[in-house]
């Protein structure tokens, strides 16, 4: 019998777990803080204020906590979430070839990268 | 053999699209798989939000008001159910795939971990650290 | 003892002698509380249509042919009862296989995909046939190690899993649940020395990659063995190994 390819699976399914732990360990709290109880004027609101983001995300630590944020809630959740969606695709026939794994792997690649940049900028 | 036998003739029917619809076991794992879609929206929320904290305060308050706008919090209300819908059959996956503790232990730590992330939020946007 | 209950059972033909597409045939079984799927094809068979094909042997849920699907989820008949369903039963060959005549399907591929694992245990030293002296010793193992893959290696190849797993149904050249979860029952056994025979099987795309966890295998399993958790722990001991080929050249 002659041996099949080693996939590159490896690299994409450990980003993926990573991403799914990110998902559901960061993300929910997150959402009920910044994206829902925030908003509803349920929190202080000078505890979002400019500066006082600017301080903990950009300037306390070099601005690891910025850091730490975008990889855990942007960055590695993309990575989760292409996965899924290349995997979906040939879930539904909708897609099964390698067009469809370069397009989902480079978005996640790509808006990870400019989440990383903003993050840079914003350290001055 | 001297007996003549008829040829095979096997039949086969290709899966089509639509599989997962045919059973609610199916349905809820593409359910789980769907879970990502909002999640997108939630990341591109954030990247948003970097973007508007590095370009200055004016363009900070304009994302404070977007993430306020009530379509954009009823998308991430989703976006919460779906985290947690994910996080429920994540949890359960993974002391299969690495049982290294009794399944329920690693299933508490694992929520206990979700809770913790969600307290210590709690505590610094509630001003209260 | 009278059975007055009967139930209705439809049953999916198809005769590759005559037949261009599979067709729907309705029987009036009689039944009771330990009227199995199996002893209810064998009734129709043996009273009402002598035509209708199906496999069977040990009727105890241990041979693993009887596999067949019943209102659409993958069932040993000899261990599925029709007291279970308060409606009429459909019941048709495995999905994902191609069919041979009405409940016999064609295993082939699932045959094929066993082997390719190399599911025995495979020793690399020479044993006692080339040095007659010595005594052929037993390989021992403590009960320790057998904990350790003893969950994975009840499986009776009843071919449920490829039935209820559409990866398989979408790319029938996936080895599916029950060739990996027989991969990792002899990866994880202490006497075996074949693993890294086996890792190349695993770590190809159609290996443990071609898995997505829709976890539906373990639910369908007769024996209860998980093989969604063997395969996904598989996908750890094939990433492992893939991490470990970057510094091996
Ligand atoms: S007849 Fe042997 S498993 Fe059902």
């Amino acid at each position: 019998m002659n041996q099949p390819k080693r996939s590159d699976e490896p690299i994409w399914w450990a980003l993926f777990s990573a991403g799914g732990v990110c998902f559901a360990v960061v993300v929910p709290g997150l959402l009920l803080t910044v994206a829902l109880l925030y908003p509803l004027g349920l929190l202080p609101e000078n505890t979002l204020n400019y500066q006082q983001v600017q301080q903990w995300l950009l300037k306390d630590w070099w601005g690891l906590a910025g850091l730490a944020l975008a990889g855990a809630a942007i960055c590695l959740p993309l990575f989760h979430a292409m996965h899924r969606i290349h995997h979906g695709l040939h879930d539904l026939k909708l897609s099964s070839g390698l067009m469809g794994k370069v397009i989902c792997y480079s978005s996640a690649s790509l808006l990870s990268a400019l989440a990383l940049y903003f993050w840079w900028q914003g350290l001055g | 053999m001297s007996e003549q036998h008829p040829p095979r003739r096997p039949y086969h029917t290709p899966l089509t699209g639509s599989w997962w619809l045919k059973h609610r076991y199916y349905r809820l794992y593409m359910l789980r798989e769907a879970t990502v879609l909002p999640l997108l929206f939630f990341c591109g929320c954030l990247i948003a939000g970097f973007y508007s904290l590095q370009q200055g305060e004016t363009s900070w308050l304009n994302w404070l008001s977007f993430m306020a706008q009530p379509w954009v919090m009823a998308l991430n209300a989703l976006t919460l159910a779906a985290s947690l819908f994910h996080a429920k059959t994540f949890f359960e996956l993974f002391p299969r795939v690495m049982p290294l503790l009794p399944a329920p232990l690693m299933i508490a730590g694992q929520w206990l971990a979700t809770l913790a992330v969600a307290t210590l939020l709690l505590l610094l946007l509630g001003g209260l650290l | 003892m009278e059975k007055t209950v009967e139930k209705t059972l439809v049953i999916q033909r198809y005769n590759p002698e005559h037949d261009q597409t599979p067709s729907q045939q309705s029987y009036q079984v009689p039944f009771d509380n330990s009227t199995s799927v199996l002893d209810a094809l064998l009734y129709i068979q043996q009273s009402l249509d002598p035509s209708l094909a199906f496999r069977w042997s040990c009727r105890m849920a241990i041979c693993g042919s009887c596999s067949v699907m019943v209102n659409g989820i993958p069932k040993l008949g000899c261990k599925t009862f029709l007291r279970e369903y308060s409606g009429d039963l459909l019941l048709e060959p495995l999905a994902h296989f191609a069919t041979e005549k009405d409940l016999v399907s064609d295993m082939t591929l699932f045959l094929q995909h066993l082997q390719a694992v190399k599911p025995y245990l495979i020793r690399q030293e020479q044993s006692a046939a080339t040095t007659p002296a010595s005594k052929p010793q037993p390989h021992k193992q403590t009960p320790k190690q057998l904990a350790k893959y003893r969950k994975f290696s009840s499986c009776i190849n009843c071919g449920l899993c490829y039935a209820a797993c559409p990866q398989f149904g979408l790319n029938p050249e996936f080895l599916g649940p029950a060739a990996l979860t027989l991969a990792q029952r002899y990866n994880l056994d202490s006497r075996d020395q074949g693993k890294a025979e086996r890792m190349p099987q695993l770590n190809g795309k159609n290996g443990v990659w071609g898995c997505t966890f829709v976890g539906f295998c373990s639910d369908v399993c007769p024996k209860h063995l998980d093989p969604a958790a063997a395969v996904n722990q598989g996908k750890v001991a094939s990433a492992t190994d893939f991490v470990i080929g970057l510094f091996k050249p």
